[in-house]
């Protein structure tokens, strides 16, 4: 049983990796407008895009374009950006180490706070604090983060100043300043933890109300041990789950959050490469976006299936 | 509202406590904070009037009571012009991905053909791993979509996980024996589909549509902030906060009045989706992810009705960590075996 659904979830991540590459290629590649008329720029000359199509060899048959392409990247072979000239793989190098950084921090404090957050509202149903959290996070957890950081920004770098406004200035080496990355933390924390606080507290009271908690209740086993041994456990399920979706989100707040605290991280080379439309970098850094997706999601299910074998205990 | 409140995501078994109270609360908040910018986007454009002739950029007063913006027009005017195109937009999206998804979930949930389902299906389940934003920006990187090409792209988006909640919901309401009944009197699939299962399933689909668009107005106002699918000085709320930011020391309010509109209308607007399905009682329900919503979408049909077959009623939309496709193909298999036994025995 657990074995057939590991293959099944594994293959799954496999389809999803082919899907991801040959939606990347599709997308950029077969829609009308290719790269060389968007490189052709403003005047689109039919000799220069003829031209640019015969260098980049967009006259070939897709198929053999795209098998090129497959090759390229099994070999770890990215391509090359139109732009620059310089290979793909030299900008991800460029924009790794800040967005690891940001997600590195953003992940470590994201567990913690949410699940916290989510123990604390539901020790006791209805109280002040539960109707603090509760209230705060659904109203917090739909708002878009460029317009709750630049919110921030205004509040806490222009009226108060007591934070940089942006990491301008830091030169690309955000861990010399830390002031620089509380907001932007902040900022890309603010819809996950929400989102996460919630399923706990919502599994905990489930999980609390069960038969089995109240049959732990009447062993004799104190409160504290029932609800973080027995009922916590249950709660954390959904919430792995939800860790799966949170990684959508978390990619696409690193692309905003950068853009909006000029971080020069991943999100700014592929804006970048969007606006020059520089087709061979955008297709490479959407590739590992979207591998990176693929594993987390993947990951996320694994723990979500560790820590429910049997789904629906608590629900 | 009030109405819908109690009867839409409740369990007779899980009846929590007389909260209806605190349900309500927030709901009216949510509406008073949503109404504001719903308001201005809607009648905006009727109150805004013509331009007034371009003066220098940046500047504070002068005629102009929240100032100019990034060229010098009136940001009064542009807040009043902004918001149209987000709920358009947000509005336009969602339906699109319904008119997709309702048809696809409908047909995969009533069909008792398991590769024709797996056909439907598993393509979508593939599609949910890629991150949303990363296919707008992948699109807007080789030709600009307009307004229609972004509703459009995040339409497309949202399909995939509207058409496994549509075809969760539906596939509870196909294996009621009602369903049986009208198949074996011979009921046109059109009748069997819309008439009874897509009607049966209506509450839920309301449902998620409402959490629904709370997503998309995100992405739309994201996108839109991001440069895509927009003019690059459209009067649109997002867009005002994305140019206006290099003024924001000098010239604070033609960024802090969109940003707090468009905060406003998502949390507004989440205020109420929440309410309106009873949230508080389920703890962290409706506005938080589809997963609770969809496995209580089943319940929410109607608990009185207990279905023949339970088919996959904890079925999860969103991952997949408990959607098994043996759970479906059982289900199905077994609501195919029942329909041909009781064919053979009319015999």
């Amino acid at each position: 049983m657990l074995r057939s659904w590991l293959a099944r979830r594994l293959l799954l991540g496999v389809a999803q990796t082919a899907a991801v590459v040959l939606l990347v290629f599709v997308l950029t590649e077969a829609l009308p407008g290719d790269a060389a008329v968007a490189l052709a720029g403003d005047q689109p000359d039919p000799a220069r895009i003829a031209a640019i199509r015969t260098e980049m060899g967009l006259d070939r048959p897709a198929a053999e374009r795209l098998a090129d392409w497959v090759l390229g990247l099994l070999h770890g072979d990215l391509g090359t950006s139109l732009a620059s000239g310089r290979p793909v793989a030299a900008y991800l190098a460029d924009g790794f180490g800040p967005t690891l950084l940001l997600a590195a921090i953003t992940v470590t404090l994201l567990v913690p706070a949410g699940v916290g957050l989510g123990v604390l509202a539901a020790r006791r149903e209805g109280s002040l604090a539960d109707r603090l959290v509760s209230s705060t996070t659904l109203a917090v957890y739909a708002v878009p983060e460029f317009a709750l950081g630049v919110l921030l920004i205004t509040l806490f770098a222009l009226r108060l100043g007591w934070l940089p406004p942006t990491a301008v200035g830091s030169g690309g080496d955000l861990l010399a300043q830390p002031a620089v990355l509380v907001l932007p933390v902040l900022v890309l924390l603010s819809r996950p933890v929400c989102s996460i606080s919630r399923l706990v507290r919502a599994g905990m009271i489930d999980a609390l109300r069960s038969p089995y908690a109240r049959q732990a209740a009447r062993y004799g086993l104190s409160a504290a041990r029932v609800r973080y041994a027995h009922a916590l456990p249950n709660a954390l399920a959904p919430a792995a789950q939800q860790l799966a979706r949170t990684v959508d989100w978390l990619l696409c707040g690193v692309i905003v959050v950068e853009a909006l605290f000029v971080i020069p991280g991943l999100g700014t080379v592929l804006m970048n490469a969007v606006a020059e439309r520089d087709v061979p970098v955008v297709q490479g850094l959407a590739v590992v976006f979207g591998l990176v997706a693929v594993v987390l999601n993947l990951g996320a299910d694994l723990v979500a299936r560790r820590l429910a074998p049997r789904a629906g205990v608590a629900a | 509202m009030r109405k819908s409140d109690g009867s839409v995501v409740r369990r007779p078994g899980l009846l929590r406590k007389p909260d209806g109270t605190m349900v309500r609360r927030p709901g009216l908040a949510g509406l008073l904070i949503a109404g504001v910018p719903l308001l201005l986007a809607l009648l905006g454009p009727l109150l805004a009037g013509e331009p007034g002739p371009r003066t220098a950029s940046f500047t504070l007063g002068g005629g102009h009571w929240l100032g100019t913006d990034f060229v010098g027009r009136d940001v009064g005017r542009q807040i009043l012009l902004g918001g149209q195109s987000v709920v358009l937009v947000a509005l336009a999206a969602t339906a699109l991905a319904y008119a997709v998804a309702v048809p696809l979930g409908l047909a995969a949930a009533l069909t008792h053909r398991t590769w024709l389902e797996e056909l439907l299906m598993r393509p979508l389940d593939v599609l949910l791993a890629v991150p949303s934003l990363l296919l707008i920006l992948l699109v807007a990187a080789v030709f600009s979509p307009g307004a229609a090409g972004l509703a459009l792209l995040v339409a497309l988006v949202n399909i995939p996980d509207a058409a496994r909640i549509v075809r969760a919901a539906a596939s509870e309401a196909a294996a009621r024996p009602a369903v049986e009944a009208l198949r074996m009197q011979g009921e046109t699939w059109w009748r069997t589909a819309v008439g009874y299962v897509g009607r049966s399933a209506l509450r839920t689909f309301a449902a998620d549509a409402g959490v629904r668009l709370t997503g998309v107005l995100y992405l739309v106002a994201t996108a839109a902030f991001l440069g895509v699918g927009v003019e690059p000085d459209a009067a649109d709320w997002a867009v005002m906060v994305d140019r206006n930011r290099t003024g924001l020391f000098v010239q604070p309010w033609a960024v802090v009045v969109p940003a707090l509109l468009i905060v406003a209308l998502s949390m507004g607007g989440n205020l109420v989706v929440d309410a309106v399905l009873g949230g508080q009682g389920r703890g962290a329900g409706a506005g938080v992810s589809d997963a609770p919503d969809a496995t209580d979408a089943p319940d929410a049909t109607d608990a009185s009705e207990v279905p023949l077959k339970p088919a996959a009623p904890d079925l999860p939309a969103v991952t997949d960590a408990t959607y098994t496709p043996e759970m479906a193909d059982a289900s199905n298999m077994a609501v195919a075996a029942d329909v041909l036994d009781t064919k053979e025995g009319s015999r």
